[in-house]
């Protein structure tokens, strides 16, 4: 794979009250205006601006039309891609490859609190002849999911519980994270069931915030920085759409998109190549899951790793130090939060929530019930 | 084509959306309940930019220098709408105009009233890009902070 | 740069498509445009698609919904969505799929089934909720406004613009009856136009697009590939894409700058300086009459204000020096999320010389064109049998 660099990243502070008080188009605008602050990159400057949204998570048709200008897309060449912004950041990487464009704006937004609840809105992936009826959502495939999972491998609740404890505890040192606390995995079991067995501490919730990326060529990065953070490696892939067509824990969606990347990136030995991880976790059982599927350990290892302490903050490879999407949760902005979280890990302007020594960082998305649909991004030096 | 009639499966989805005006949004909305058009000069092209917006969207600069604009202006274009769909605001047909109202540099939008539509040729004629036209408020007591605080813009004749 | 060539195109019948559920109309394109180029699902190295805002058709992210539809499973798919510039946008990323060197073989489907809901309401929400929204909500009156002051900026009559808009409709009527995919297909007259119910003023009846189902599949390829897929790739020689600022009152209508600039990037990059000499037939977007005038001269195909003269002439016409829309364009034919991308579809059948009876002889060089958003954005693609 050709050479694109990730020059800045910037993210509004996705719990604070401001966040939640300003409309759509000025959060895009504050991340996109801060990273031309940052950087001393002009409007003139960028030649693309790939954003990303989806119309029923704003309640607005072509929800990029509303914030068009405010990405600073005036007399620019701005797609959008919906539904996860991951793929927003994929899409300008191809476009920078292309050679056709030198300097790439990535920018996503979603405000949660302004529409409807995931279980709505999830609840209309499904078709409208046959699964829709049954009120199924992002959770209760997750709960299908989780039960089968516990049957093949017998992983307990609490084993689970950790990993909310895990990263919302993480996201104490992180001022943009959403949701930061210190829980036990009591706290975890004593919330209610939202569909058996998983339990509401268990659920991402809705949040508010916008993120924006700067992506250049090789040559333009120079402008920037001397120690640019590379691509190295890109995959994504989607699964067949009924839930009974599928194979819950096979996930064959992110195996694909995990191989595609690691080959890209020359990655062979995931487990001791990726320093750090910033996956998206929907729910607890997924994180366990998507350990397994990214090769961080055997097949029905997941809960092992986790029990271990090797996805800590200090252990072996640290997985979410940001506090992932149980933590902070703009639905479709959450993928471009992930990349921009691994690319402050390699940058080493992390804060609190640096890991040491980090050289590749691997960043996740998913849409979809169960994890429909994966992307992989690997950066590093 | 088939000759099985295909089952046609109905479906209504009621999806609740608050979505918050913003600050500035915010602002400009509460003027309306004053009876002021508001707008915001950009720093860098110095334009009067209506509604009142937190940045220039060509400049890309915050624009925090408040500006009241005229409620009359000069109509720029306008349509006469006649067809219907679900939830429209109004029954056709309605006039919807552009309006560059006095000391703004963007145009405005909002029906145009007060003028016959029993007829749509008739009232075609009636109608001329560039006629001036004036805001028609509702009464104070009845505004709510929202756009429809101009009721309509009216045809007038000025000296 | 890698260079990237159209290889095949596959379209449904566009109309009312109560036979089949969405994703078995996209099934249709993509069966289509494989059985065009004879690859299998196995030789697709990844996919794009798009439509307009899922509310539309009332599933939230289709393309999961469309996965099986679009043989995508385990395969790489994105999905872009634009508002009318969707089939333009979709074709764009397939293009650099291509481009980046990452992919060869690219397959892009745009569809849309519009009578499962109404456009117009959905629609209505692109607008500004606390502005613009309730006046401009119904898609005629943004472009009826615009009629009336290109009028009236250029000093032309009202009914001698009428008039022309009404050639045009009875142009790209007549056409549509020569493409087996249209969806509109009826005999009209300049009198049967002129005598239509008024719509939003001035816009008639019949100046205005339909609703329509239909789904369109292209495939793109690498210069490699395209060799070996068939004789007569349609090459990308230039593509553009520009947007205007977000509130519709916030811009010029008439003088249409992202419209201009969409077609400038893309003429640069074809090394066209002569469109009207260059250009052998344009695929303009043209969900309304009076719309499509106004481009005409965006485009350069002539001077500002002289659009009407040169359409009462033929110009623009089958038979004309610069044949527009024979396939019928979106006035006859117009599943939004397809439109843009049927305007390639065609004007690579053009020069690949499989318009059938829409082909406009020795056409070698065209135009694609999709517009979309509050008046906002616009595509452009130039496309080429030389490489």
């Amino acid at each position: 794979m050709g050479k694109v660099a990730v020059v800045d990243v910037t993210q509004t502070k996705h719990g604070a009250p401001y966040t939640s008080n300003e409309t759509v188009r000025n959060l895009v605008y504050e991340v996109v205006k801060e990273l031309f602050d940052e950087t001393g990159l002009t409007r003139d400057e960028v030649d693309t601006i790939v954003t990303s949204s989806s119309d029923f998570w704003q309640g607005m048709g072509c929800s990029n039309v509303f914030y068009y200008d405010a990405a600073g897309a005036y007399l620019k060449d701005s797609p959008k891609v919906e539904e996860d912004s991951a793929l927003a950041f994929i899409y300008a990487c191809m476009r920078i490859l292309s050679g056709h464009f030198d300097a790439a704006l990535v920018v996503s937004v979603t405000k949660c609190s302004e529409v409807p609840s995931i279980i709505d809105l999830t609840g209309i992936y499904f078709d409208p002849f046959y699964l829709r009826w049954f009120g199924l959502n992002e959770f209760s495939v997750a709960a299908l999911q989780a039960q089968l999972y516990m049957n093949k491998y017998g992983v307990s609740d609490e084993l689970r519980a950790k990993v909310t404890v895990k990263n919302l505890r993480n996201a104490l040192n992180n001022p943009y994270a959403h949701r930061r606390m210190s829980l036990t995995v009591e706290d975890v079991l004593n919330s209610k069931i939202v569909s058996y067995p998983l339990r509401k501490l268990e659920c991402s919730e809705g949040s508010d915030g916008a993120c924006a990326i700067l992506l250049t060529s090789e040559e333009k990065a120079k402008k920037f920085t001397d120690t640019p953070v590379w691509v190295k490696g890109i995959g994504w892939s989607v699964d067949h759409y009924f839930v009974g067509d599928r194979n819950l824990l096979e996930v064959s969606s992110l195996k694909v998109a995990a191989k595609m990347a690691y080959k890209m990136a020359k990655v062979t030995y995931p487990r001791k190549q990726i320093d750090v991880a910033e996956i998206c976790e929907p729910s607890t059982i997924q994180e366990i899951l998507w350990y397994e599927k990214l090769g961080f350990c055997g097949e029905g290892e997941g809960g092992k790793i986790l029990d271990e302490g090797i996805t800590e903050m200090g252990g072996e490879l640290p997985v979410n130090p940001s506090g992932g999407v149980l933590s902070t949760n703009p639905y479709v902005a959450r993928g471009l939060i992930r990349i921009a979280e691994a690319a402050l890990q390699v940058m080493g302007k992390a804060g609190r929530r640096q890991i040491s020594n980090v050289e590749t960082a691997l960043a996740h998305n998913t849409h979809g019930p169960g994890g429909s649909h994966h992307s992989v991004i690997i950066l590093g030096r | 084509m088939s000759e099985t009639k295909p089952k046609i499966v109905k479906w209504d989805m009621h999806l609740p959306y608050r979505w918050s005006a913003g600050i500035v949004g915010t602002r400009w909305l509460e003027e309306l309940k004053n009876g002021r058009i508001m707008g915001t000069r950009c720093p860098k092209c110095k334009r009067v930019l209506v509604p009142a917006r937190k940045f220039c969207p060509r400049c890309f600069v915050d624009t925090t220098e408040w500006v009241q604009v005229g409620d009359k202006g000069t109509l720029r274009t306008y349509t006469i709408v006649n067809f219907n769909f679900t939830d429209q605001v109004k029954n056709p047909p309605y006039i919807v105009g552009i309006i560059d109202l006095d000391g703004a540099d963007v145009s405005f939008t909002h029906f145009i009233g007060e003028v016959d539509l029993s007829n749509i040729e008739k009232a075609s004629k009636e109608l001329r890009l560039g006629m001036r036209v004036q805001a028609v408020w509702k009464p104070p007591e009845k505004r709510e902070g929202n756009i429809f605080d101009i009721e309509y813009f009216k045809p007038i004749k000025e000296e | 740069m890698r260079k990237v060539a159209v290889v095949g195109v596959g379209q449904t019948v566009c109309g009312r498509r109560d036979d089949v559920n969405f994703p078995e109309l996209i099934y249709e394109a993509v069966k289509k445009v494989l059985e065009d180029t004879g690859l299998t699902i196995k030789d697709i190295d990844a996919v794009v698609a798009g439509s307009m805002p899922a509310p539309m058709e009332g599933v939230n992210a289709p393309h999961l919904y469309w996965a099986d539809a679009l043989g995508a499973y385990q395969k790489p798919i994105i999905r872009v969505a634009t508002c009318g510039t969707t089939g333009g946008s979709i074709a764009h990323c397939g293009f650099y799929h291509v481009a980046s060197g990452l992919f060869d073989v690219v397959l892009v489907v745009g569809a849309e089934k519009m009578y499962e809901n109404d456009p117009q309401a959905t629609m209505t929400t692109i607008w500004d909720y606390t502005y613009d929204r309730p006046f401009l909500a119904g898609a005629p009156g943004v472009f009826a406004m615009q009629a009336l002051e290109y009028a009236h900026r250029f000093n032309i009559n009202i009914d001698d613009l009428a008039e022309a808009a009404a050639i045009i409709s009875v142009r790209n009527h007549e056409a549509a009856l020569d493409n087996p995919y249209a969806h509109i297909k009826m005999k009209i007259t300049v009198d049967d136009v002129l005598k239509s119910r008024v719509v939003s003023y001035p816009i008639r009846l019949l100046d205005v697009c339909p609703i329509s189902d239909g789904a369109c599949a292209i495939i793109f390829a690498s210069e490699e590939k395209a060799k070996k897929i068939t004789d007569t790739p349609a090459w990308i020689k230039g593509v553009g894409y520009c947007g205007d600022e977000t509130l519709f009152s916030d811009k010029d209508i008439v003088e249409w700058i992202s419209a201009m600039e969409a077609a400038k990037i893309a003429y640069k990059m074809a090394g066209i300086e002569n469109p009207v000499k260059q250009i052998d037939v344009a695929e303009v977007y043209n969900p309304f009459t009076y719309h499509e005038l106004t481009f005409y001269e965006c485009f350069g195909f002539c001077g500002k204000g002289e659009a009407v003269k040169l359409v009462k002439e033929g110009f623009f016409h089958k038979d004309g020096t610069l044949p527009v829309t024979p396939s019928g364009g979106v006035l006859c034919t117009n599943p939004i999320g397809a439109t843009g991308l049927q305007r390639i579809a065609e004007a690579a059948l053009q020069v690949m010389g499989k318009a059938e009876k829409r082909q406009i002889p020795k056409a070698e060089t065209t135009f694609a064109h999709a517009m979309g958003g509050s008046y906002q954005l616009n595509s452009v693609f130039i496309l080429s049998s030389k490489k």
